[in-house]
């Protein structure tokens, strides 16, 4: 069972408000390193300088969605196979199938409770202590 | 004319002249917010500010909690071309009707206003607090708000968010 805090989480959403219930979630949750963007270009940035082990991105953004930033993370060959959760409005069925087959880890609808962000991380790295 | 009412946990985005939104609040919240420029407006009303980190919330109440209310309406001005740096709002409710709930319309107002400074969304009124409940029709096309005090109208039922189920489908695809 991997420890929470050992994992690296970069949070990428334009909305502050959103980053910060997010950063609160994941803090419970036993993450210790947490760090967070409002935009993909800044996070591939900050990601690619100093890698991360987990990006939990929104998809509706302004100048790159969800979508083109985890296209842009799988075609880097140094943080390629970083693992990717998206978080997608509830009514976007067809982006989490594109977002599978770019190889997107899981995903997540909004709004969440976050004990459903817990569940997809837990999903992906097994479950957390 | 057209009239949309919305309740707790619901949101309206307008985009089209001579449509009147319009909620009736106690201690709930509600954000107006319109681009004056694309002429494109919404409003939401929410029952809580955001969900504490131990209390288990039912996925399909997380709405009507202001953090994902606000994204929910943003998100969609934005997707019939608002842009969020011309985003200006308006904010009624608020009000402490019934005593003995700890000031919970205090901290919804708060909450929101928190959450405009923090967003960078200019705020033109502010109309919070009190202890009587409001009417509000908001004309997001025109640009025109009214907020009316209410005193003999009853207020729609506080429906509390519902504690999760151990396990509901979610309609969710299941591709892991």
């Amino acid at each position: 069972m991997p420890a929470a805090s050992a994992i690296k989480v970069m949070v990428v959403d334009d909305q502050t408000s959103m980053r910060a219930m997010i950063r609160r979630a994941l803090q419970d949750l036993g993450f210790k390193d947490i760090r967070d963007k409002a935009g993909p270009v800044e996070a591939l940035a900050a990601i690619k300088a100093d890698r991360v082990h987990l990006i939990i991105s929104d998809y509706n953004m302004p100048d790159m969605d969800g979508l083109q930033f985890l296209e842009a993370v799988r075609q880097d060959p140094v943080i390629g196979k970083t693992v990717f959760i998206m978080l997608t409005g509830s009514a976007d069925k067809e982006i989490v199938q594109k977002a599978a087959a770019l190889g997107v880890n899981n995903y997540v609808v909004k709004p969440f409770a976050p004990a459903a962000l817990k569940e997809k991380i837990e999903r992906v790295f097994g479950e957390l202590v | 004319m057209r009239r949309v009412a919305i309740v707790q946990g619901e949101y309206h985005v307008v985009y089209q002249p001579g449509v009147v939104i319009s909620t009736l609040l106690g201690s709930c919240v509600a954000a107006c917010l319109q681009d004056p420029v694309a002429r494109v407006g919404g409003m939401n009303h929410f029952l809580l500010g955001e969900p504490g980190a131990d209390v288990p919330v039912n996925p399909a109440d997380m709405q009507r909690y202001g953090v994902h209310a606000m994204e929910l309406l943003i998100n969609d001005l934005m997707k019939r071309g608002a842009q969020r740096s011309r985003l200006r709002g308006h904010l009624y409710g608020g009000a402490n009707i019934v005593a003995g709930l700890g000031g919970i319309g205090t901290k919804n107002g708060q909450f929101a206003r928190n959450f405009m400074r923090t967003e960078g969304i200019a705020l033109d009124h502010c109309d919070l607090g009190g202890t009587q409940a409001r009417k509000v029709e908001f004309m997001p096309y025109e640009g025109r708000v009214r907020a009316t005090l209410v005193q003999d109208q009853p207020l729609p039922p506080v429906e509390r968010p519902r504690p999760a189920p151990v396990a509901q489908p979610t309609g969710e695809l299941e591709l892991f």
